[in-house]
């Protein structure tokens, strides 16, 4: 569960996010949509205690980014979009083994934890290679495997898909539907309202760092009179240029 | 739990920059290149000057004299007429030009003064040799002379010579080569301990925040100073490899180089305490330089950046060490025991001295670690303020 509670954020004058409040249920994949800079990483730095809220408070399964930053740490598993963060003089092995184990996984459930991942995702014949000479869509595998090796409740997705051609955009999406079958509760940010609605049945659609909607498509649909999602983004993001 | 995460991330840290060409090259770039290459060109340029100057020394006179068959004597002289001597010599085709009074072997004769002008070219290191050569010659001529007088008059050469005296040098050989040392020595150990962790530094911190994998590790749930700590470890053991590279590099070049040293270079003037103190002292500047060169990589927005920042490291390692080169360890004013890495230079130049003030020791060290503690905390500040570790 996610509960972001009248989120703002400002870096000096500048308001990143102003007034922010949705909620995630637990075993829910919930979209985060907005434009390039509306504010999607910004709200998932501050769900991963990398940034402290100005004002409000967000929860993670009951815990407090502020107050108990450990406990949310301990929860969560977030996966940066964009140039994936890797060692790249490690292998993927090495690279996920070195976060498990500061997660405080002892070896064998460790290697069990690769093991498994590294079969769920295909990535078998790759595993003991160094990282740096992958493609764009091996990265993001070892960057997932990465992010799940401690097995996390809540899965935080910044712009996963972004770079990745279709196939392993395909890839990808499955495995977030293998996710919510485990009961993980999943936000994704996305900018692309169609790849949104593959995955999520609710969103928060942020623009220029306020909350427009939060809630079902359906409600999403009904509020705006059109049935066309691209199109009520569109509405959204021109509406607030007007 | 603290300890577990240091040494994980300790480990990993290491074994990363020992994948890293880029940063071993930095590490063993002083030590493995720079030092050869300084002292092979050192002692090239001092041996052949040298050399040359002893093998070939021509010299024109003017005039005549019994002086001319003394100098014709000495190995490598050469009298040559060139045309235009003064041009020559400033040429340095001639390195002196004599000149006898016309009437030199009669004044000489009555018991007179002869006169010789010698000239010489005093930016030339070999026109210096060349002067000093004919120097000699000339108060051994002149001391002939005399003596021959003396007889005439009946009299020993004691009677001009009353004090027969010998001037002898305290310093044992070891002080000498140990004095020599010295002199370079934390020249070169301060600066490969400054180098040397640079590239591991610069790419720990800027680095990883630059490819996004510090944002990764922090939202793990382990403590930032802990990720730090292992970071100056890390880079301290570069920095520390560095020197101790130096050290046998060092030892190498000074043993089989052309400076001719064999017969004064020995380790000798090491005592068990004197190499604690080296080790001590090797260890606090390691920790000295890695603690502000994460500072500088933290405040760098990028690797590039962090490069720019980290040529300042190096230029505060080399003017204390250049600023004490010539100072014997007693000239050295009591103040740069206090003053960071000053304090460093002028205990590695007492080890080499052979002789550690124990006061001294006592006081660099102390005031260092105070400084390592400053450093550390500062930088644990800039690591944890919120941002810090956030590429944007
Ligand atoms: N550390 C920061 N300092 C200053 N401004 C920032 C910082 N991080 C983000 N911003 C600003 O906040 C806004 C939202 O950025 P971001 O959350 O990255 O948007 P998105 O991920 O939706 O593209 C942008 O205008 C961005 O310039
Ligand atoms: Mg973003």
């Amino acid at each position: 569960m996610i509960e972001v509670k009248q989120v703002s954020k400002r870096f000096g004058t500048i308001s990143a996010i102003e007034d922010v409040s949705f909620r995630v249920e637990a075993g829910e994949v919930y979209g985060l949509l907005g434009e390039n800079g509306a504010g999607k990483t910004t709200t998932m730095r501050m769900m991963a205690t990398i940034l402290q809220p100005t004002e409000g408070d967000i929860e993670i399964s009951g815990f407090s980014v502020q107050k108990e930053p450990v406990e949310v740490r301990r929860r969560i598993g977030i996966l940066f979009g964009g140039d994936v963060g890797l060692y790249n003089r490690l292998s993927a092995r090495e690279n996920i083994a070195y976060f498990g184990s500061l997660y405080g996984l002892e070896q064998r459930r460790l290697q069990e934890r690769i093991d498994s991942l590294s079969q769920m995702l295909e990535m078998e014949s790759f595993i003991d290679r160094r990282v740096g000479a992958f493609s764009r869509g091996m990265k993001q595998k070892v960057a997932i495997a990465r992010t799940l090796v401690h097995d996390p409740d809540v899965i935080l997705l910044d712009e996963p898909t972004t770079g990745l051609d279709v196939t392993a955009a395909n890839i990808f999406r499955r495995m977030v539907g293998k996710l919510q079958e485990e009961g993980k509760t999943i936000l994704f940010s996305s900018h692309n309202m169609g790849e949104i609605n593959k995955l999520c049945k609710r969103i928060a659609l942020i623009h220029k760092g306020r909350l427009q909607f939060a809630g079902g498509l359906d409600t999403l649909r009904e509020r705006f009179g059109i049935s066309d999602l691209d199109d009520i983004f569109m509405a959204v993001v021109e509406g607030s240029e007007a | 739990m603290g300890r577990r995460v240091i040494w994980t991330v300790f480990r990993k840290e290491m074994l990363d920059l020992f994948r890293d060409r880029k940063a071993l090259l930095g590490t063993f770039l002083v030590p493995l290149v720079i030092i050869p290459f300084v002292f092979f060109l050192l002692g090239m340029s001092y041996s052949n000057v040298e050399k040359e100057a002893r093998a070939y020394i021509p010299i024109a006179v003017n005039g005549s004299s019994g002086l001319v068959a003394s100098l014709q004597t000495i190995p490598g002289v050469s009298i040559l007429q060139p045309s235009n001597q003064e041009q020559a010599l400033q040429e340095g085709q001639l390195r002196a030009i004599i000149t006898i009074s016309p009437a030199f072997e009669e004044r000489v004769k009555v018991g007179g003064t002869g006169e010789v002008v010698v000239a010489f070219d005093s930016t030339n290191q070999k026109s210096v040799y060349a002067r000093t050569v004919i120097e000699k010659t000339v108060e051994a001529y002149s001391k002939e002379i005399v003596v021959q007088r003396l007889k005439q008059a009946g009299m020993s050469e004691q009677a001009i010579k009353p004090i027969a005296s010998t001037y002898q040098n305290v310093a044992t050989e070891e002080r000498l080569s140990g004095g020599m040392l010295a002199g370079i020595i934390p020249l070169m150990l301060v600066v490969s301990l400054a180098s040397g962790g640079i590239a591991a530094a610069n790419d720990l911190v800027a680095g990883e925040k630059e490819r996004g994998t510090l944002e990764s590790l922090m939202t793990a749930p382990i403590a930032a100073n802990h990720i730090l700590t292992a970071k100056l470890m890390a880079v301290m053991v570069m920095s520390c490899m560095s020197a101790l590279a130096s050290l046998v590099s060092l030892s190498l070049v000074l043993r089989l180089g052309p400076l001719e040293m064999e017969s004064g270079f020995s380790l000798s003037f090491f005592s068990p305490v004197t190499l604690l103190v080296l080790v001590l002292t090797i260890l606090v500047l390691a920790a000295t330089f890695a603690a502000l060169e994460l500072v500088l990589s933290t405040i760098a927005k990028s690797f590039k950046e962090g490069q720019t920042y980290m040529s300042g490291v190096i230029f505060l390692a080399m003017v204390p060490s250049y600023m004490m080169m010539p100072l014997n360890p007693v000239d050295i004013p009591g103040y740069y025991y206090v003053l960071p890495v000053f304090n460093g230079v002028a205990l590695c130049k007492e080890v080499f001295y052979g002789r550690v003030e124990p006061l001294h020791a006592l006081v660099g060290l102390g005031s260092s670690l105070v400084y390592v503690a400053i450093i550390t905390v500062m930088s644990s500040r800039l690591f944890r303020k919120e941002g810090a570790v956030v590429k944007n």
